[in-house]
């Protein structure tokens, strides 16, 4: 028995000194792995990767922003390489540290563009053209410098069910501004309807992040607001606390579709909204759970989108959204004026309406006509311009993973506001 | 009783196969040896033999399961994002164990090994019935086993619908008055659920585990047994637990190892981990940190935790077994 215990015993005392070797291994740049699609701009080529060329709701666009391209130059050839999602910085993250690979290159804003500025190429100087017209620049941005143009816009607008409101005796055109006539006209809803105030699922710890976001504008003055961008986050302030009360008060006057902890966002809370079950939910722009999705049950002139109500008097409401992909270029091409062309193109308005209307997104173009599309997307387009960052996305994967499971605690009552606020407080300050 | 019979001559059994073996594996020794002179090629192949047949078996063993066990284990000693690759002791085991969802996580698993015992007396007692020939025993042998091939994906999202808290289950507790169960919301509730649902999905393969020991029975003892006038628990706890003890060992442990290892699919469609990590298990944590958190090593260290945890309460339900079934 003291031998079998003896070798694994000195086998871990020795891999616990040396901690050798690791599966993932430390940078180099002197790394040859040849990936897919390498950088040929010279040749009259590039080579554009992305997850979403592949899509048949994304083909139009693809086509007409190849063509805008070609008008202006027409000797080069643009490959598209579609990678798969899941994927996709893996293999991107191995073309960077071989140090070739695309030259034009979709990312997410925020968090996956701005790790990853070292190997691109700031677009300031050619995109000076685009930046009134297109909107959502800052999840691309970093240190004052661009590094991508925005194609799509992802947010957190508010919709209502408008048929709700109708049969209740109220308004449709006339959405509350208060949370006060908020909570009223859910009252009213739910009396001569049944239906919920909000639907809501919580099962993956998202609808926290919505709600904050959705919300936040009306809890947090514009200061707070900032601030809470800018990375000076204070947990303990009034307004922070104010908004994990309102949810754990929202669930516990009953506001909520019933068994929101188990309900899952994608795409049960969405059909409990669509079947008229709950007159509001915090959806999202671009993707999926935005309107186009609803439009099948709820077709333009039945949804409505409203700012978020004030919470706390003395706030302004915002829409608030981020840029939500975008096309930056990489270090190594051999072009860079090229391959901004092609960013450009990408992002030309005669593009980006193409992919506004098969795909459904809120094109980063704020000039596009929307007026077709209903009362919803005319609402969000024209919020944009006094619209701000999410608050949720600027905190890090692991907080807002923490978050999640405080929520659903906050919801079944496991947890006090001031714990949880205290959590996230330490997780932040950690990153 | 007559059950007392049985293991008396399985002592003396041992030593006694033991030397017969010995007796037999010596010719061949004794052959090369007096042949000495003229090492015959024959006899040389033949004592390469068995080291070539089990080659096989032991390289794969070897490459491609105890080599990367050993790096698994070696990486948990190494750092994650800035301090990739660099070697950081134990710091990873001292995160583990300061982490609460992680924590958690091995309360779970303290409950699941609570649960064990009726996990395996489902399965027991329903082939017992089969066993025994209940009526329609023909027909529910197939039905039990039926749900075995689901994919776990398929049998969570099934309950999904069924437990849902508009759906059919809380319906029907409706019909009789008692008030709705969040089932899988509840954080006291969840984890019985999932286990439950897991149970229901997995017990079939256990199942055919204990069939397949009825077949081994004696059934003179059990005809002995009635016989003698033994009631049907009588004959459950004095002739068939003893007389499947192994077939019970082997369930006990497949069953634990089961619920540690592939509970992964109906947590993640079932619950993903909440209601505020009331449900995670130790292989979701590994999952969260490695495939959203992007902290490889501390996953491999949480790895190393699970089997080191599986290791121990292997090993202890055999000893626990092996004793149990000494003293019968």
């Amino acid at each position: 028995m003291r031998q079998r215990t003896l070798w694994p015993a000195l086998l871990v005392a020795a891999l616990t000194l040396t901690g050798c070797g690791s599966a993932t291994r430390p940078e180099t740049s002197s790394s040859t792995g040849a990936t897919g699609g390498a950088s040929g701009a010279a040749q009259g080529k590039l080579v554009v990767w992305d997850w979403k060329s592949g899509d048949k709701a994304a083909a139009p666009y693809i086509e007409k922003a190849k063509a805008d391209f070609a008008k202006q130059h027409p000797g080069v050839t643009v490959e598209f390489v579609a990678q798969p999602f899941e994927q996709y910085y893996t293999l991107l993250g191995a073309a960077i540290q071989a140090g070739k690979g695309p030259d034009v290159i979709l990312f997410n804003g925020g968090g996956q563009i701005r790790d990853r500025v070292d190997a691109l190429l700031p677009l300031d100087e050619y995109v000076s053209g685009d930046r009134e017209r297109l909107a959502g620049w800052d999840a691309f941005s970093k240190d004052g410098k661009t590094y991508a143009a925005p194609v799509t816009l992802q947010g957190h607008p508010i919709y209502y069910n408008r048929s709700l409101y109708q049969k209740a005796g109220l308004d449709p055109t006339k959405p509350a501004t208060t949370w006060d006539k908020l909570v009223g006209d859910c009252a009213a809803i739910k009396k001569s309807t049944g239906a919920a105030c909000f639907a809501v699922g919580n099962k993956e710890g998202f609808a926290i992040q919505f709600f904050m976001s959705g919300l936040g504008s009306g809890i947090l003055t514009p200061q707070e607001y900032d601030d809470w961008i800018a990375g000076k986050r204070d947990w303990s302030s009034a307004g922070v606390k104010r908004i994990f009360q309102l949810w754990k008060d929202t669930g516990e006057s009953g506001l909520n579709n019933k068994g929101a902890n188990s309900t899952a966002m994608f795409n049960d809370a969405f059909a409990v909204f669509q079947s008229g079950k709950a007159a509001h939910v915090i959806g999202l722009m671009s993707d999926v759970g935005h309107w186009k999705d609803f439009a099948e049950f709820l077709p333009g002139d039945q949804l409505g989108v409203m700012k978020a109500p004030v919470v706390q008097p003395g706030t302004t409401p915002s829409l608030a959204y981020d840029g939500g992909i975008g096309y930056g270029v990489a270090k190594w091409t051999k072009d860079p004026k090229l391959a901004a062309d092609l960013v450009r193109s990408l992002s030309s308005t005669e593009a980006l309406t193409a992919f506004y209307s098969s795909a459904g997104a809120i094109a980063s173009d704020t000039t596009i006509d929307v007026s077709q599309a209903g009362p919803a997307v005319t609402t969000i387009v024209s919020d944009l311009k006094g619209g701000k960052p999410a608050l949720h996305v600027a905190l890090s994967s692991k907080t807002l993973e923490l978050m999640g499971r405080l929520s659903q605690k906050l919801l079944d009552g496991s947890v006090s506001v001031d714990e949880a606020v205290r959590q996230l407080a330490a997780s932040d300050k950690t990153g | 009783m007559p059950t007392r019979s049985s293991s008396p001559p399985a002592r003396p059994a041992a030593p006694e196969r033991a030397g017969r073996a010995g007796a037999r594996w010596r010719p061949p020794h004794a052959g090369t040896g007096t042949a000495a002179g003229r090492p015959s090629r024959a006899a040389r192949s033949e004592r390469l033999a068995p080291f070539v047949l089990v080659a096989p078996a032991v390289l794969i063993l070897v490459f491609l399961r105890l080599y990367p066990l050993v790096l698994g284990v070696n990486f948990s000693f190494t750092g994650d994002g800035d301090r990739n690759g660099s070697p950081v002791g134990l710091d990873n085991y001292v995160y583990l164990f300061q982490d609460p969802l992680f924590r958690d996580a091995l309360g779970n698993v303290g409950l699941l090994v609570l649960l064990l015992p009726v996990a395996v007396a489902i399965p027991g007692l329903l082939a017992t019935f089969i066993y025994l020939r209940v009526p329609g025993h023909r027909l529910f042998r197939s039905v039990y086993f039926f749900p075995a091939v689901l994919s776990p994906v398929i049998v969570g999202a099934i309950f999904n619908l069924l437990l849902a808290y508009d759906g059919p289950a809380n319906a029907v507790l409706g019909a009789f008055g008692l008030g709705p169960v969040d089932w899988l919301g509840d954080p006291a509730v969840a984890m019985i659920t999932v286990v439950g649902v897991h149970v229901w999905a997995t017990f079939g393969m256990a199942l055919v585990v204990f069939l397949a020991g009825f077949a081994t029975l004696n059934s003179s003892l059990l005809d002995a047994a009635r016989v003698d006038g033994a009631t049907l628990p009588q004959t459950i706890w004095h002739v068939i637990i003893p007389g499947l003890s192994r077939t019970i060992q082997f369930v006990f442990v497949t069953t634990m190892i089961g619920m540690l290892t592939s509970m992964f699919g109906l947590l993640y469609v079932m619950t993903s981990g909440g209601p505020g990590g009331a449900t995670y298990l130790p292989e979701f944590y590994i999952w969260i940190q490695q495939g959203k958190m992007n902290r490889p090593a501390l996953a491999s260290a949480a790895s190393t935790v699970l089997f080191l945890v599986m290791l121990v309460v292997g090993l202890a339900q055999i000893g626990l077994l092996r004793r149990s079934g000494r003293e019968d």
